[in-house]
């Protein structure tokens, strides 16, 4: 064969200039996350006092030496609270979005893949869940089972996958439906490798980034349900309860609930950022 | 003579893309005079469609385009003047016509309302229609553009464009998204707007074919710069520039010598930093010097006649010889008569019907009606129709990824493998070259080290080279996805080779490079060939036999030569009096 398209060197010339463009950021993004849910593992060690106990007088301002972000109505370190709090909240969102995205994933990928009866049993089935006001089921579903957090947590998950389900199995037919797919089935690929190397890696990209994004509304959703009482029962820390619980001291010591709805926020903000940083990450293979 | 409607002076554009910046115009100086229609001829990537934008004053903010020079069309400086400016001129005096009509047309509003927006009452509009050579304008008028054929489209375009009686109308491969028949239409329309309206035209393409057939001059774009101007009759029949030479040369038609190689160009192995002095085309010219690399030539350098320059230090006496003694090499010689009487591929009567829609919008479409046909073992058969005329779904019955609905369908044993038409999404994005190749060898169990060999020797056959099989998709051009396609078809040996207009995406050179390689292939490795295609040119060169297929039948088949020859449906004979034909001095 006597043409050559391009010399050696020229071929991985290609390679690293242009996928190296944005990298550096999105593993800056994902290293944030990374940073973060190591701060909530460590958080208890960093605590500098008991949450649940008063250690001081009560409505201690911002900057007090004792306690840096002050105390609360009944003299609890703010601090301490918003730590064990973020360690409660991080952790509950993450399990949840981690327990949709499994199996709304699996489900969304069998409807997707299988089509058919089997797609049109799984969405109906995903249809019923998702009729269903998803809040009041968490809240029945937590009443019924006691409250608590793992039973929170389960509420949750239930009511949770659906819209996973439906994301991946619309993700799962886009990508069946491109040429790669119909290109790899006649070069004689099987079903389980089809789906494993040529349909699933082009459907992370959108569940992950959705899932990054969702944190924030299962953080919210927690805090909500905490607020009911539906959560942690009452004087362990949780950011969202404490968040609403302490709304009245608005006027009179702010601090109090801003700083654990600034975490709230700051959850929200790294995970949305990770999730662009994931986007970025994985985006150069698509 | 009158001052130029359009007039680009020393135009240096740059771009940034994925955070690098590049030069896609490193000065060009060209006019359009009042009246006149100039073809701007260059292969993807040459920088044409940044210069029609550039004179719609159009570049893409989001690629941050820094700017110098002018492009001036009437009085208004469509670079550099303010936006309002700009608007005033695009309203007033000019036009666009672009490749995709169906994306450039807005979807939800009813036809007749686009083309009074651009200026005109409904009876102008209308008449507009008409004139555009849509019959029934008066029904058209009220119909959404995606009720309309992609010819019809591409005419609402035009109307659109002239609608406003601009004074230039910037046409962007106005023909490539259209079947042959109809392309011709177009361009016959475009020159008539020219006749009638008096407006100029600037008509993008790719294909110097295009260009021929309506251009008054042809400017020749490479890499940013202008290789060549000049009168049509001039560049295409004298060539001064060794790019317009080699285009010419590579360029297919119905005359070319079936038994060599197609004529190719070298390809460019200049870095884009290596670009940006001296002559931008030394790596893939017969003639180059020294001087080359270092000295940049002006279009000015060499004076054939008045009013044609080219950018060459050699006068276009030197250029054509040094370009014509480069002879294509024969191919192999002509295969005997296979031996074997066991056809590869039979089909008989089959049918393929498709459904649509449910309850009573529910129709059935037939894209295959009845199509028999026979291709013996290594034989290779050309299946040329125009797009929906199910020429496509032949093949994939072929591949076994269309169920037939009534017929039958046998493949001999080896079984079929295909290359579809656009590479880069056959490809698996995310897997690399290596890992697509050695899927194919997985089902035959061999050891790791048999399996490098294996992908190599495959690449290496495609001519690519070993460390392709590192890279993902995203990395390769056009031509290298279309070679990795072509290794995975091959990697181990089908009965059947089916391609599906494989080289329609390519520049003229690849997609000559591509067809070279094909054929080579199917002589090494003693495959049957059936190869789809819109153009004429390719299926006679690549085909044995000639199959042409109309609205899901065969209306006629035979010998490459004496179907293109003496073609005895009308259909068959439209097909053939579209293809743009050159005279070109050999």
């Amino acid at each position: 064969m006597s043409t050559v398209v391009l010399p050696r060197r020229a071929a991985l010339a290609t390679l690293p200039g242009r996928r190296r463009t944005g990298r550096r950021t999105a593993w800056t993004l994902v290293a944030l996350l990374a940073a973060l849910t190591l701060l909530a593992v460590v958080a208890r060690l960093l605590a500098p006092d008991d949450p649940i106990q008063p250690v001081a007088a009560p409505q201690l301002p911002l900057g007090s030496p004792e306690h840096l972000l002050g105390t609360d109505a009944i003299g609890r370190d703010v601090l301490s609270r918003t730590l064990f709090g973020l360690q409660t909240s991080w952790f509950s969102a993450l399990a949840v979005v981690a327990v949709g995205l499994l199996v709304g994933g699996a489900v969304g990928v069998a409807a997707g893949v299988g089509g058919g009866w089997v797609d049109a049993l799984l969405m109906r089935v995903t249809d019923l869940f998702l009729a269903l006001p998803s809040t009041l089921v968490a809240i029945a579903l937590v009443a019924a089972l006691g409250p608590g957090l793992r039973n929170t947590l389960l509420g949750m998950s239930i009511v949770w996958w659906p819209y996973y389900a439906r994301l991946v199995r619309a993700e799962v037919r886009s990508v069946v439906a491109r040429p790669h797919v119909e290109a790899a089935r006649l070069a004689g690929v099987g079903r389980v490798r089809l789906v494993l190397r040529h349909v699933l890696p082009g459907v992370v990209p959108t569940a992950v980034v959705t899932a990054s994004l969702d944190i924030g509304n299962v953080v919210l959703l927690l805090a909500g349900l905490s607020f009911l009482g539906l959560g942690q029962p009452a004087p362990a820390a949780e950011l969202g309860a404490d968040t609403a619980a302490n709304t009245q001291l608005l006027l009179s010591a702010w601090w109090v609930p801003v700083v654990p709805g600034v975490a709230v926020l700051l959850l929200s903000l790294v995970a949305n950022l990770a999730g662009d940083g994931i986007r970025t990450l994985l985006g150069t293979r698509r | 003579m009158n001052a130029p409607t359009a007039s680009v002076r020393d135009l240096h554009v740059s771009l940034e893309r994925n955070g690098i910046r590049s030069d896609v115009l490193r000065g060009i100086d060209l006019d359009v005079a009042r009246g006149e229609i100039v073809g701007l001829v260059g292969e993807s990537g040459s920088g044409k469609s940044m210069l029609a934008l550039s004179l719609l004053g159009l570049l893409p903010e989001n690629a941050r385009p820094h700017v110098t020079g002018q492009a001036r069309v009437l009085d208004t400086d469509m670079v550099n003047d303010p936006e309002p400016a700009r608007r005033a001129a695009r309203r007033a005096a000019l036009g666009a016509v672009f490749q995709d009509p169906m994306t450039s047309l807005n979807p939800t509003m009813r036809v007749g309302r686009q083309i009074t927006e651009a200026g005109q009452d409904r009876d102008g509009a209308v008449r507009l229609l008409g004139a555009m050579g849509v019959p029934d304008p008066e029904l058209r008028f009220r119909v959404y553009p995606h009720e309309l054929s992609g010819g019809l489209r591409q005419r609402v375009m035009a109307a659109i464009a002239i609608a406003g009686r601009p004074a230039l109308v910037v046409a962007d491969e106005p023909t490539t998204a259209l079947d042959v028949t109809v392309q011709a239409q177009l361009l016959a329309l475009l020159r008539e707007l020219r006749d009638d309206l008096g407006c100029s035209v600037l008509l993008i393409t790719h294909d110097l074919g295009v260009a021929a057939q309506i251009a008054d001059r042809i400017a020749v774009l490479y890499a940013g710069r202008l290789a060549e101007v000049g009168p049509a009759a001039e560049v295409l029949g004298s060539p001064a520039h060794p790019y317009t030479a080699g285009l010419l040369r590579s360029r297919l038609s119905l005359t070319l010598d079936r038994s060599r190689r197609l004529p190719t160009l070298p390809l460019d192995t200049l870095t884009a930093d290596e670009r940006s002095h001296g002559c931008a085309y030394r790596a893939r010219c017969p003639l180059t010097v020294d001087r080359c690399a270092t000295d940049t030539p002006g279009v000015e350098e060499s004076r054939p006649a008045p009013g044609h320059g080219a950018a060459c230090w050699f006068g276009s006496e030197t250029v054509r010889s040094a370009t014509a003694a480069v002879t294509p090499t024969p191919a192999a010689a002509p295969r005997t008569a296979p031996a074997t009487a066991e056809p590869a591929v039979v089909l008989d009567d089959v049918v393929v019907s498709y459904t649509t829609g449910h309850g009573r919008r529910r129709r059935t479409v037939e894209a295959v009606r009845g199509i028999s046909l026979d291709v013996a073992a290594g034989e290779a058969l050309a299946i040329v129709g125009e797009s929906g005329s199910g020429k496509s779904t032949v093949l994939r019955v072929v591949a076994g990824l269309v169920p037939v609905t009534a017929g039958r369908v046998s493949v001999a044993a080896g079984g079929a493998q295909m290359v579809f038409q656009d590479a880069g999404s056959s490809l698996t994005p995310w897997l690399t070259v290596g890992e697509t190749l050695r899927e194919r060898l997985a089902p035959l169990r061999l050891g790791r080290a048999e399996t490098t060999r294996r992908v190599e020797e495959a690449l290496e056959g495609t001519g690519l080279p070993a460390a392709v099989a590192r890279l993902r998709p995203a990395d390769l051009s056009g031509g290298q996805r279309q070679r990795v396609a072509l290794a995975r078809a091959t990697v181990v040996r089908p009965a059947v080779l089916l391609c599906d207009e494989p080289t329609s995406a390519l520049d003229a050179s690849l997609a000559a490079t591509t067809l070279n390689l094909i054929r080579q292939m199917r002589e090494e490795l003693a495959m049957t060939v059936l190869f789809v295609t819109h153009d004429l040119a390719v299926a006679r060169l690549m085909g044995d036999r000639i199959a042409v297929v109309e609205r899901g039948r065969v209306v006629e088949v035979g010998d490459a030569e004496a179907v293109i020859g003496a073609p005895r449906e009308p259909y068959t004979q439209a097909l053939v009096a579209s293809v743009p034909e050159i005279e070109v001095v050999r």
